[in-house]
């Protein structure tokens, strides 16, 4: 039997779908019965399903453009600094 | 044990006690100097205060430096008892293995690459050195107290390694490769032993900025604006998740492209562009981190995570805020994670980049990096809790 610790330890592999078959038994014999355990399973899951669907910290659009200009202005300079030419 | 008399009586004294709690036991080659314990005792200073304290390099990369420097000495002592030592901190004995006999063949972070040939060459050629070697090391974004503890690690090896030659102290444990080996520090242009298919098989024969990047090699200033426009998101999104600023991230990302441009010379495809670019861009944001005053290590020892919040969630969580509060929630949330497990969570689970691709970003094993997300994820549900369980009135992010 494996314990709640076991389980969590596993969790990440179980949410990633990357556990092998006789892991992911034991891991749902263990959910069968641990209310604590299915608890944790399901919203770690809905957590990562809100994360990667919440478009958090999205690049903000309008202010790309300025921003471009400035870092290849600063790439040219150091360019032309390095060449020691123009 | 050794050649020379012992005083084995001393073996719970105070000098060793340091080696208990770190390694788990007490190395022969120190038990070998009991004879005098004010000895041992300043070894394990220094052992402590140049190996066991992450303050600039990480302890994994400390261990790597200490396995090569061993492997150049052919210090058969050494390099399996930091093998042994690696193991307990999850890095595979195959991995030491691969640093001991040829670490260029290694699947490493290029800085890890670099901290080790930079090592092994002040080990084995220190008449040749120059300040060349240390902008070697800066090229590749390590810091200054960066590469004195590199520097300082060469020499405690070198004065560990001297003490076992010296006292003819036997390995602790069966050793998994003996030295010398002929094949041991091949010259460059021979056959080098491999021993191991790199971990970090991330081939740029596929990398859609390969054509790019040779243009800007080349000097085509022009054709890196199109990398800019290409990557400027993913990397925007790995310095917020660093920095937590978004004022802050823009300013550190204008460094990070600036770098990248500088040192586009030196990226010769072993990873993916897109991988070597965000490794630079977390190496500015680091940088910057770690300037401020209250900083919390990115390396610190993990201590186990127990979730508190055992409360049965919605079924569509979702369903109880718009679009922009949740977005706003999610960021409010993650902003307040530790940095190393905000660091993790951002880029796998927002920048969606793969295990592999975000432990080589942050010079990570495997196991180490899968064991991070998850930290970050489960503080996270933690803190998520008293929006979306059941017994939660809706709350305003």
């Amino acid at each position: 039997m494996i314990s709640c610790q076991d389980f969590i330890s596993e969790l990440g592999s179980l949410l990633e779908n990357d556990v092998a078959a006789e892991i992911r038994e034991q891991l749902e014999a263990h959910l069968a019965h641990c209310k604590t355990c299915q608890v944790l399973y399901d919203s770690t899951r809905k957590t990562l399903r809100i994360v990667t669907d919440s478009g958090s910290f999205e690049y903000p659009e309008p202010i790309s453009e300025p921003l471009v200009s400035k870092i290849m202005e600063r790439v040219r300079s150091s360019c032309d600094i390095s060449e020691g030419t123009k | 044990m050794g050649f020379l008399v012992e005083n084995d009586s001393l073996a719970d004294s105070e000098p060793l006690k340091i080696f208990k709690q770190h390694f788990g036991f007490v190395p022969k080659v120190f038990r070998a100097q009991m004879i005098r314990p004010d000895l041992v005792e300043a070894q394990a200073k220094l052992i402590e205060a140049i190996l066991l304290k992450t303050k600039s390099l990480t302890r994994r990369q400390k261990e790597f430096i200490v396995i090569a420097v061993s492997a150049a000495n052919q210090n058969t002592y050494f390099v399996g008892l930091h093998t042994q030592i690696l193991q307990i901190l999850g890095v595979k004995a195959e991995e030491s293995d691969q640093i001991a006999v040829d670490h260029r063949r290694a699947p490493l972070t290029e800085i890890d690459r670099a901290l080790l040939e930079f090592a092994r060459k002040l080990a084995t050629n220190g008449k040749e050195f120059s300040a060349n070697d240390a902008d070697f090391l800066r090229q590749h974004g390590v810091d200054e107290p960066q590469i004195l503890e590199a520097v300082l690690l060469v020499g405690l090896t070198n004065l560990l390694n001297t003490a076992q030659m010296g006292l003819g102290v036997e390995p602790d444990f069966k050793p998994r490769l003996i030295f010398p080996l002929k094949e041991v520090n091949p010259a460059d242009d021979s056959e080098r032993p491999m021993l191991e298919r790199p971990l970090a098989d991330e081939s740029a024969s596929d990398d859609p900025d390969t054509e790019f990047v040779t243009r800007v090699q080349a000097g085509d200033t022009d054709a890196f604006e199109h990398l800019v426009r290409r990557h400027g998101r993913r990397v925007y999104r790995s310095l917020v998740g660093i920095l937590g600023s978004a004022e802050e991230a823009e300013d550190a990302m204008q460094d990070a492209f600036l770098k990248a441009y500088q040192h586009v010379a030196e990226f010769k495809g072993r990873s993916k562009f897109s991988t070597w670019l965000v490794r630079i861009a977390i190496n500015t944001g680091l940088q910057r981190l770690r300037g401020r005053t209250n900083f919390e290590s990115l390396d610190d020892e993990e201590k186990d995570f127990r979730p508190r919040r055992v409360q049965v969630w919605q079924d569509d969580p979702e369903q109880s805020y718009s679009r922009e509060e949740l977005r706003r929630l999610v960021e409010q949330e993650v902003m307040k994670l530790p940095p190393k497990y905000r660091v993790a969570l951002m880029l796998r689970d927002l920048e969606e980049l793969s295990t592999e691709e975000a432990a080589n970003a942050l010079g990570l094993t495997i196991p180490g990096m899968k064991a991070r997300v998850l930290r970050g994820r489960l503080m996270l549900r933690e803190s998520l809790v008293p929006y979306f369980s059941k017994e939660s009135a809706r709350v305003t992010a």
